[in-house]
C-alpha cells in the first residue's frame, strides 16, 4: 500500500511538472505579447534574442504610448464599445428566443417535438461558415447589408444555446409552474420571473457562450458590415493591423485590449463554461 | 347544497386503456377535512389534480360552488394547493414566497403586508422570513408551502400527499398544526394520502379508491367499524385486519386448519342465506386473551403458540399462526406472553367481519 501511495505521488509531481511547462509553453506567446506592447519598435527588435523581449520595458513616462495611440488616435475603442453593443443585445435577445425554444422543448407537449429537438441537435453539427451565405444572400436581398438588424438578426438563434437550455429546464419541476398557476403567474412571466432565475448557472453560460462569440467573430461582421462606422473589434484589428504606419508595439497593443476581455470571462465565469458544457451531456430527463 | 360535486368523474391517459379513475361520485360540504386514500396508482391524486385544473377531466362533471369547473383554468377556480415536493420558488425568500401570489393578484401592499404578517405569525416563521428555501429544514418549507396557500383566502384548500416528505415525529406535530389551521379559517380541504393514520385522525369523512374506482366513502370510524369490502378492512387500522378462509355451515365456522368456532345464533342467521365458503375478517384488537371473555365466548376458545411478540409501549402485538393464517392480536401492555408460550383466546363475536368470497363484499 505504501509503495503505491509513493509511486502515486511521484506520479502527480511529474504530471504537475508537465502541466506547468505546458502552460509555460502556452503563457508564452502572452507574455511576450503584453511585454512588448509597452516598447517602441526599436526595443522590440533589440530585446528579439535576449530574455527581455519576455520583460515590460522601464516605467518611464512613455509606457503607455501604444496603448493612448491605439485608443485615441485610431477608432479602436469605438469598435471595441460597438462590439460590446452588438455583444449585449445579442445575450438579451439570445436568452429570451433561446431560452423561450429551450423551454417549449423541455416541458411543452406538442406534435413531433422529440423530432423538432433532432432537428435542431443536427444543426449544431453543421459549421457556421458552410451557412454563411444563405445568411447573407437573405440579409443582401431584404436590404440589411451595412446594417446593425442585419449583422444581429442570424446570430440571435442559436442550436447549441437551445439544446443548452432545454437540458436545464427538463431538470425543473413541474409542481413549481402548477404553483405558479394557481398564484396567478401568466406563461410569460412565469419564463421570465421563475423558469430564468431559477437556471442562473445556463443563463451565465448562455450570456458568456454569446459574448465570446461575438467578440471573436470575424467571418460575418466582415460580410456584413462596409462602414467603419458599425465595425467590430477584430475587424477593427484587422484594419488597423493593416495600416503601414501601425507600429508593431500599436498592434500588440492593440491584440493585448482585444485579448483582457476574453482572459476575464474566462477567469470570472470559467466554472459556468464547465457547467454548461457539462449539462448539455448528463442532465437527461 | 354541497360545495364540490364530483358527479360520474371518469379520467383515461390518451394511449392507455384502462381508466385512471372510474365514475367517480362524491359531494362534499363547505369546511369539511376529505381525505382520499388508497395505495399508489389508485388515482387519489390524479383526483384531486383534476379538481385544480392540472389534469383534464375526461368524462364527468365537476362543480365548486354551483359552478361548472371543467374548462376553467386552474388559477380561477378559487383553489390553493400544497404540494408534495413543497413546490417553493427556489430563489425567493419566504416572505416572497408567500407574498408572490397576492401580488400577481394585485391585492394593495398594505394589505399584502398584513396577510403575510399574519400568516409567517401563524406558522412561526417570523425568524426564517428572509430565508431562502434551500436553508429551511423540511418542516420549515412545509410550513412556507402552507403559508403560501393560506394568504390567498381562497375557498378550497388541496393538499397533495403534504407530509410524506417529512420524518415521522414532524409529520406527528405537523398532522396537529394543519388540522388547527383547518378549523381555524373553516376552508373546505381535500387532502390526499397513502397514509391511513393521516387519513384517520385529521378527516371528517374518507374517500378510500383502488385502481381508480372509490371503494367506500365514510367517516373515520365507520370504515373502521363498518368497512363495506375486504379491501377496505385491510387498508384502515394497523395492524392490518385479519383475515381467513373458512366454511360456515350453520353456526359452526371451520378454518382451513381443522380450526373450529361456533358462533351466536344471531349471526349464524345472517349468514345463513350466503353460507358457504367466507372469508372472516376480525381485527387484533378483538382478539381477546383475558379470562372475562375468555369466560363469555368459552365454547369459542382457540389455543396457539406464540411465535413472535412486538412491544409498542402502550400496547402489545402477539403474533402466532391460527387457522392457516398469520395471527396478530393488539393486546393491552399488561397482557405479557412471550414466545414460545401457549395462549388461550376467543374472537369476539360481534367484532367478526364476513366476506364473500368471489366479490369480497361484506355480508350481513
Amino acid at each position: 500500500m505504501r509503495v503505491l501511495s509513493r509511486r502515486k505521488r511521484i506520479a502527480n509531481g511529474v504530471l504537475v511538472a508537465v502541466m506547468l511547462l505546458l502552460s509555460l509553453l502556452f503563457l508564452f506567446p502572452v507574455v511576450w505579447m503584453i511585454a512588448n506592447s509597452f516598447k517602441p519598435d526599436g526595443q522590440i527588435t533589440a530585446d528579439m534574442n535576449s530574455l527581455s523581449a519576455f520583460l515590460p520595458p522601464a516605467l518611464n513616462g512613455g509606457f503607455f504610448d501604444n496603448y493612448v495611440t491605439i485608443l485615441t488616435n485610431t477608432s479602436f475603442l469605438k469598435y471595441m464599445l460597438n462590439t460590446l453593443f452588438y455583444a449585449a443585445i445579442l445575450i438579451v435577445l439570445g436568452i429570451v428566443v433561446n431560452g423561450l425554444a429551450g423551454y417549449a422543448l423541455a416541458k411543452i407537449r406538442f406534435p413531433f417535438r422529440e423530432r423538432w429537438l433532432l432537428i435542431i441537435m443536427l444543426l449544431m453539427i453543421v459549421p457556421m461558415e458552410t451557412i454563411i451565405t444563405i445568411h447573407f444572400l437573405f440579409v443582401a436581398k431584404v436590404g440589411l447589408l451595412n446594417n446593425v438588424i442585419g449583422y444581429i438578426l442570424p446570430m440571435i438563434v442559436n442550436p447549441f444555446n437551445i439544446f443548452l437550455f432545454r437540458q436545464v429546464f427538463i431538470s425543473l419541476l413541474d409542481d413549481v409552474y402548477e404553483a405558479a398557476q394557481l398564484d396567478h403567474c401568466s406563461p410569460v412571466k412565469y419564463f421570465f420571473t421563475m423558469v430564468l432565475p431559477m437556471s442562473r448557472s445556463v443563463v451565465a453560460t448562455v450570456s458568456v457562450f454569446t459574448f465570446l462569440n461575438v467578440w471573436n467573430d470575424y467571418l460575418w461582421p466582415s460580410l456584413v458590415f462596409t462602414s467603419s462606422d458599425l465595425l467590430t473589434a477584430q475587424i477593427g484589428l484587422g484594419a488597423i493591423t493593416a495600416n503601414e504606419n501601425t507600429t508593431m508595439g500599436q498592434t500588440l497593443a492593440a491584440i493585448t485590449l482585444i485579448t483582457i476581455p476574453v482572459i476575464i470571462i474566462y477567469s470570472f465565469f470559467s466554472k459556468q463554461i464547465v457547467e454548461g458544457v457539462v449539462s448539455t451531456g448528463s442532465k437527461e430527463g | 347544497m354541497s360545495f364540490i360535486e364530483l358527479k360520474h368523474i371518469n379520467k383515461r391517459y390518451p394511449g392507455v386503456d384502462k381508466n385512471a379513475v372510474t365514475d367517480f361520485n362524491l359531494e362534499i360540504n363547505e369546511k369539511e377535512f376529505i381525505a382520499f386514500v388508497g395505495p399508489s396508482g389508485c388515482g387519489k391524486s390524479t383526483t384531486l389534480r383534476m379538481i385544480a385544473g392540472f389534469e383534464d377531466i375526461t368524462g364527468g362533471e365537476l362543480m365548486i360552488d354551483g359552478v361548472r369547473m371543467n374548462e376553467v383554468a386552474p388559477r380561477d377556480r378559487g383553489i390553493s394547493m400544497v404540494f408534495q415536493n413543497y413546490a417553493l420558488y427556489p430563489h425567493m425568500t419566504v416572505e416572497k414566497n408567500i407574498a408572490y401570489g397576492l401580488q400577481n393578484m394585485k391585492v394593495p401592499k398594505d394589505e399584502i403586508k398584513k396577510k403575510v404578517e399574519w400568516a409567517i405569525d401563524i406558522l412561526g416563521l417570523q425568524e426564517y422570513r428572509y430565508r431562502k428555501p434551500k436553508n429551511l429544514s423540511g418542516g420549515q418549507r412545509q410550513r412556507v408551502a402552507l403559508g403560501r396557500a393560506i394568504v390567498k383566502d381562497q375557498k378550497v384548500f388541496l393538499m397533495d400527499e403534504p407530509l410524506s416528505n417529512l420524518d415521522a415525529k414532524l409529520r406527528v406535530s405537523m398532522r396537529n398544526e394543519i388540522s388547527k389551521l383547518h378549523r381555524s379559517l373553516g376552508s373546505t380541504t381535500i387532502y390526499v394520502t397513502h397514509d391511513q393514520v393521516e387519513a384517520m385522525t385529521m378527516a371528517d369523512r374518507i374517500v378510500i379508491m383502488k385502481d381508480g374506482v372509490v371503494q367506500q366513502v365514510g367517516a373515520p370510524m365507520e370504515l373502521y367499524e363498518h368497512p363495506q369490502n375486504k379491501f377496505v378492512a385491510g387498508f384502515i387500522g394497523s395492524p392490518q385486519m385479519n383475515f381467513y378462509d373458512v366454511t360456515v355451515s350453520g353456526s359452526t365456522v371451520t378454518f382451513a386448519d381443522g380450526s373450529r368456532m361456533t358462533l351466536p345464533q344471531v349471526i349464524a342467521d345472517k349468514l345463513s342465506a350466503c353460507g358457504g365458503e367466507l372469508i372472516l375478517g376480525i381485527r387484533g384488537e378483538d382478539i381477546k386473551f383475558d379470562s372475562q371473555n375468555l369466560g363469555l365466548y368459552g365454547e369459542s376458545k382457540q389455543q396457539a403458540v406464540i411465535e413472535n411478540t412486538e412491544i409498542m409501549g402502550n400496547e402489545n402485538n402477539l403474533y402466532f399462526t391460527f387457522g392457516g393464517a398469520l395471527t396478530v392480536a393488539r393486546v393491552s401492555k399488561y397482557e405479557v406472553s412471550r414466545i414460545g408460550d401457549s395462549v388461550e383466546f376467543v374472537f369476539v363475536p360481534h367484532k367478526m367481519h364476513f366476506f364473500d368470497k368471489e366479490t369480497e363484499r361484506v355480508i350481513g
